[in-house]
């Protein structure tokens, strides 16, 4: 078979080419194709200039030429369709909390807009709550036991703490916030999941004090009104080490105890009981396409499906990492994308339609990367151990720092 | 015939007259049957007649003819006494047979001597008397005949007719004919050609043309109602299968059964009687110069004993065979040989083939016994000197590490980030966090002092409490300790503000100090060849230091708690002492064959101890089994420096100089009777040799299964 009667479909309007088929070698792999494709281009249209393109064939990438991949696959006739890439720039403001004790306020372009601090430790973690008109609500978790919601005032470029959510024993190292914006959860060292409301309000609620503690010493520790948890989900036996919110319903938490437990946040019961055989450190929800992602200190991004009973089903591993996946994060518009960072200093853009390789390596760290996220309009952050956030942009060649 | 035999007889008659009688006896009998023969068959006695004659005629005529007469005269007279004699005992109805009956005369078969005393010798068909022929025939008439008649030989008597018959030519041919076996037909071909006709050849032509009848193939009906009525009959059970004979009993007996099987079973057990070496060229008369002996060997054969010889004789060369002397060692060699044959061990010696593979203990694949540390995943980087001991907090959240610069830093395990540096002004032999979860306390040991830091990195309730725990004694009496060698003291200013509380100074350079698993109990150790105090346990709460040992045998390593008894473990440099500490005695003390323990750990079980020394070895030894090591692991090749147990995991690990750390699988049974299964899993290298100095210090993670390990290149690794 040295010939392949192949169609090429885009979902672009500018790289459509005839929907004729056409007859391409058995051996050529993505190069060779795209550039087909791009003479097919420019015999339309002469001021086009040359892009990269890759193919999807039956909703996989195609990686290795066309006649292994349609071996490997066991396929007779392919019909690549061209990945439409589009370039996202779009402005919002990026949030980072830090082991200085301090959370800032970035503009996309990497300029620190605020410096919010307050805490008296370290930052494990900071959220956005919402925004109305030019204020807009944060959080920012610490290893000083306490979660702060601030109000921040982009046209002053002012922050105030309204609320200081106390009741954990233990350093909190995740919120998430729910996605009606009235609520969040903090997972936290002592194994304990809380929920509090997002809500600001101008009371205190009651917090009963020991009885022994110096009054004074409290006194000057306050940082806004106090606020006390709605309701705290026990049950994990290690420290939790991340918590996202499913629906509005439903709140997942993975931890040190090797598990991902999905709790119904009205009842406070626990639901479904994920088990892995390592270390927690991530998680992610993707609601489009309903997969939880998981990274765990064994170099391994797993997949899972968290509506399944038995709760041990891993439908995908991703391997390239070599080191612990410190943050995964489902792509918010795209079904298919995922973005990780590892202690090995990499962020890797995986698609889960190619899982054997990551799509792009992403080498800007020079040290542990630790979190990553995107932004809703597509941009990827990710900040690490070497003091930097970098930003890229999924773009037709590759990302820019 | 009988006249050939006559014939020699009268040739023998002239020899000698004494034998004649006997020869008449010999004759007699052959002349009798003869007689017998004429009478009964004509052809027969016409025959003989035949024959006789011819023969004297051919043979003997001229010769014999004188002396033939007289004997033939002697001869018919012997013949006529033997007829009457014979003729009364045969059978006269032998030869009776009808249909041979000849019709000219037709007295019927009978003898005819009956009619010997009658004129005539029966009667013709038409009941005249047939008369006999004027028989004036004498013995001279029948001789002068015989002689003159040349149809004589072919002339027979006929006894019934009384007259001469000469036969015809045709006869005569006849007559030999069937003498000679042959057909009396000429004309008869017995051996005519075969005609085949069912033959292999397929004709042309069949031999018979029949179509094949229709039943040849249908099936018959008779048959199938046979068949059917059989079938019907076993279904009903009224015929039975034919028995199937049993043959294995009655019918074959075993031959040998009875034999002795000792008999047999050495018929098995032969063996073949020690087989002669070959002659070499060595015994050859006329070797190749090679195989003779030099003047040394020689030398030296005649030096050794004969026992020892490698040859029982000197290889010597002779131009020929022939001047071969005798062998003198003959005798004694064939009695050598006898010996042998008779003293040679003939027993079979059963060899036990046992493959060296199998005796090794089933062990289960290291891959079968995760989760265990794999690779380094966090580097922890900041200290500037060699890093001496580590310690990881009771939660497991933060890691202590002391070393030679003179810090002690505080890492977030997870993160490698180093969250708190103390100076403490001296290079730090040993960090300790506390193990009771309630506090947050580290005991550090440099100098001569060991220092007791609040990290507070913990709830505030635990740095509370630990606060407490250390300023509880304050209100209470002040110095209660009679022990004038140990100070304690409050820390002060700068210090304080460094999470420094209090600082224990003791008379000599401390080493080590270690702590209860209740966390109020602290003992440090100072090794000291020379005086007794080498050990002292603290007691937190109350500020008091005792030395509980009045004297100390040997130099101490170091010390640990029994997790859960009150006894006290004291690593001396060759053995390891176990104290109760309740009743003040030594329990056990255990052996460990190495040259210089290093240090030690205690199962979380409490019931195993493990041991790294000097000279590489690390040694398992279970309480309740032996004094002796359960287990030697020499896999380092230099020098263990720590060891440590999992708090839960079935895992211990050591570290050596050679820079690497290795990590086994040590499962505890419940059950006594089960040693405990050790397997080592993982080598881990993620250090640098720094000065000849590899790993110092291992430990684990409380609750992940993650080893910790500090190095001389100034990092800590965590492998998980």
């Amino acid at each position: 078979m040295s010939q392949i009667q192949a169609r090429f479909f885009t979902e672009d309007k500018r790289y459509v080419v005839d929907d004729v088929p056409f007859s391409i070698p058995a051996a050529s792999e993505v190069q060779d194709l795209s550039n087909v494709i791009n003479k097919l281009l420019e015999a339309k249209n002469a001021s086009h200039s040359k892009v990269d393109f890759d193919f999807l064939v039956r909703g996989q990438f195609l990686r290795t030429s066309l006649s292994t991949h349609m071996a490997t696959e066991g396929i007779s006739t392919v019909w690549p369709a061209i990945v439409l890439k589009l370039v996202w720039i779009y402005c919002i403001k990026i949030l980072t909390g830090s082991y200085d004790k301090t959370a800032r306020i970035w503009s996309t372009e990497g300029k620190p807009a605020m410096t919010v601090a307050g805490h008296t430790d370290v930052v494990k973690d900071v959220a956005w709550v919402k925004r109305e008109g030019l204020t807009s609500l944060l959080l920012t978790a610490s290893l000083d036991q306490t979660v702060l919601l601030w109000e921040w005032n982009s046209e002053r470029n002012k922050v105030k703490a309204r609320h200081c959510c106390r009741g954990h024993a233990g350093s909190v190292d995740t919120i998430s916030v729910d996605p009606t914006g009235t609520k969040f959860c903090s997972g936290s060292w002592d194994k304990m999941l809380k929920i509090w409301s997002a809500v600001p309000t101008d009371e205190q609620d009651e917090i009963e004090e020991p009885a022994d503690r110096p009054r004074k010493k409290q006194k000057t520790q306050q940082l806004g009104l106090t606020r006390t948890p709605l309701m705290t989900l026990s049950g994990h036996s290690e420290a939790v080490s991340s918590v996202l919110w499913c629906d509005s319903e439903e709140v997942c938490s993975a931890s040190w105890d090797h598990t991902i437990r999905i709790w119904d946040v009205d009842t406070g019961g626990m639901k479904t009981t994920l088990t892995g055989s390592k270390v927690f450190n991530c998680i992610s929800y993707s609601p489009l396409c309903r997969r939880l992602a998981s990274g765990s200190t064994d170099r391994h991004i797993r997949l899972w499906d968290p509506r399944t009973k038995d709760g041990s089903l891993v439908l995908l591993s991703l391997t390239s990492h070599t080191g612990w996946v410190t943050a995964v994060k489902w792509a918010p518009s795209h079904a298919h994308q995922l973005v990780s960072g590892s202690l090995d200093n990499l962020v890797k853009l995986w698609d889960t339609r190619s899982c054997k390789a990551p799509l792009y390596d992403l080498a800007a760290h020079e040290d542990k990367v630790f979190c990553v996220d995107w932004t809703e309009s597509g941009l990827m952050l990710s900040g690490g151990a070497d003091n930097k956030l970098y930003t890229y942009r999924y773009s037709a060649q590759q990302a820019e720092a | 015939m009988k006249k050939a035999g006559g014939k020699t007889a009268l040739k023998r008659s002239k020899e000698g007259d004494e034998e004649q009688n006997q020869i008449f006896n010999f004759n007699r009998k052959p002349a009798d049957e003869d007689k017998d023969d004429d009478l009964s068959d004509s052809e027969d006695s016409v025959y003989s007649g035949l024959e006789d004659s011819g023969s004297d005629s051919e043979e003997e005529e001229g010769s014999d003819e004188e002396e033939g007469s007289d004997d033939d005269d002697d001869k018919m007279k012997e013949k006529k006494e033997g007829e009457v004699s014979e003729e009364k005992k045969k059978d006269e109805y032998e030869h009776d047979s009808s249909d041979e009956e000849d019709i000219r005369n037709t007295v019927g078969n009978i003898p005819m001597e009956w009619y010997k005393d009658f004129p005539h010798i029966g009667y013709n068909l038409d009941g005249k008397k047939i008369y006999k022929p004027i028989r004036n025939k004498d013995e001279l008439d029948d001789f002068l005949d015989k002689m003159e008649n040349p149809e004589y030989w072919r002339t027979v008597h006929d006894k019934q007719t009384g007259s001469d018959i000469v036969l015809s030519d045709d006869q005569v041919e006849l007559v030999n004919r069937l003498q000679r076996g042959q057909f009396g037909d000429v004309n008869f071909n017995e051996y005519e050609p075969m005609v085949e006709f069912f033959s292999s050849d397929v004709m042309i032509h069949p031999v018979t043309n029949r179509p094949a009848d229709k039943r040849s193939f249908i099936p018959s009906l008779t048959e199938k109602e046979k068949v059917s009525k059989l079938v019907h009959a076993i279904k009903m059970g009224w015929i039975k299968p034919r028995r199937v004979e049993d043959d294995g009993r009655g019918r074959y007996y075993n031959l040998w059964a009875s034999e002795d099987s000792s008999i047999l079973a050495r018929h098995k057990m032969h063996l073949p009687a020690p087989k002669i070496p070959l002659p070499g060229h060595h015994e050859s008369y006329n070797p190749p110069p090679e195989y003779l002996f030099t003047d040394e060997e020689r030398a030296l054969w005649e030096q050794q004993d004969p026992a020892d010889r490698k040859l029982p004789f000197v290889p010597r060369k002779y131009s020929s065979l022939r001047q071969v002397p005798a062998f003198s060692q003959f005798i004694h060699e064939r009695f050598e040989r006898c010996l042998d044959l008779y003293l040679c061990p003939r027993q079979r010696k059963m060899r036990v083939n046992v493959n060296p593979e199998d005796l090794i203990p089933q062990l289960p694949k290291p891959k079968d016994l995760q989760p265990f540390p794999t690779t380094r995943s966090l580097v922890y980087r900041g200290h500037s000197g060699l890093v001496r001991s580590i310690s990881v907090s009771p939660s497991g959240q933060w890691l202590a590490s002391g070393s030679d610069d003179g810090s002690v830093r505080f890492w977030e395990v997870c993160s490698s980030r180093c969250m708190k540096t103390v100076q403490v002004g001296g290079a730090v032999k040993s960090v300790a966090w506390n193990p009771n979860p309630s506090v947050c306390l580290l005991a550090v040991a440099l100098d001569s002092v060991v220092l007791i830091l609040s990290p507070s990195l913990a709830d505030k309730q635990v740095i509370l409490s630990s606060e407490r725990l250390l300023s509880a004694q304050q209100e209470g009496e002040e110095p209660a300790e009679g022990n004038g060698s140990v100070v304690w003291s409050e820390a002060e200013g700068e210090e304080l503000n460094q999470g420094l509380r209090l600082k224990i100074q003791h008379p000599k350079a401390v080493h080590q100090v270690v702590w209860h698993a209740k966390g109020d109990y602290l003992a440090s150790v100072m090794p000291d060849n020379t005086s007794h105090l080498q050990v002292y346990i603290h007691q937190l709460s109350r500020r008091r230091s005792q030395n509980p040992f009045s004297r100390n045998k040997g130099l101490v390593q170091c010390v640990s708690f029994h997790p859960i008894r009150p006894y006290f473990f004291v690593a001396t440099q060759r053995s390891i002492r176990i104290y109760n500490l309740v009743k003040q005695e030594m329990t056990k003390k255990l052996q460990t064959n190495s040259k210089w323990i290093s240090s030690m750990a205690v199962h979380p079980g409490g019931d195993h101890v493990i041991c790294g020394s000097y000279d590489c070895k690390l040694s398992w030894f279970d309480l309740d089994l032996s004094t002796k090591p359960y287990k030697m692991l020499r896999h380092h090749k230099k020098a263990v420096r720590g060891v440590a147990y999992h708090r839960l995991y079935p895992l211990f690990a050591s570290a050596s100089d050679d820079g690497s750390v290795i990590v086994c699988h040590g499962t505890v049974y419940n059950d006594l009777l089960q040693n405990p299964l050790i397997v080592p899993v993982k080598v881990l290298r993620g250090h640098v040799m720094t000065h000849d100095l590899g790993v110092l210090d291992v430990t684990f993670h409380p609750t992940q299964p993650w080893v910790f390990s500090s190095g001389a290149d100034a990092t800590i690794c965590l492998f998980t």
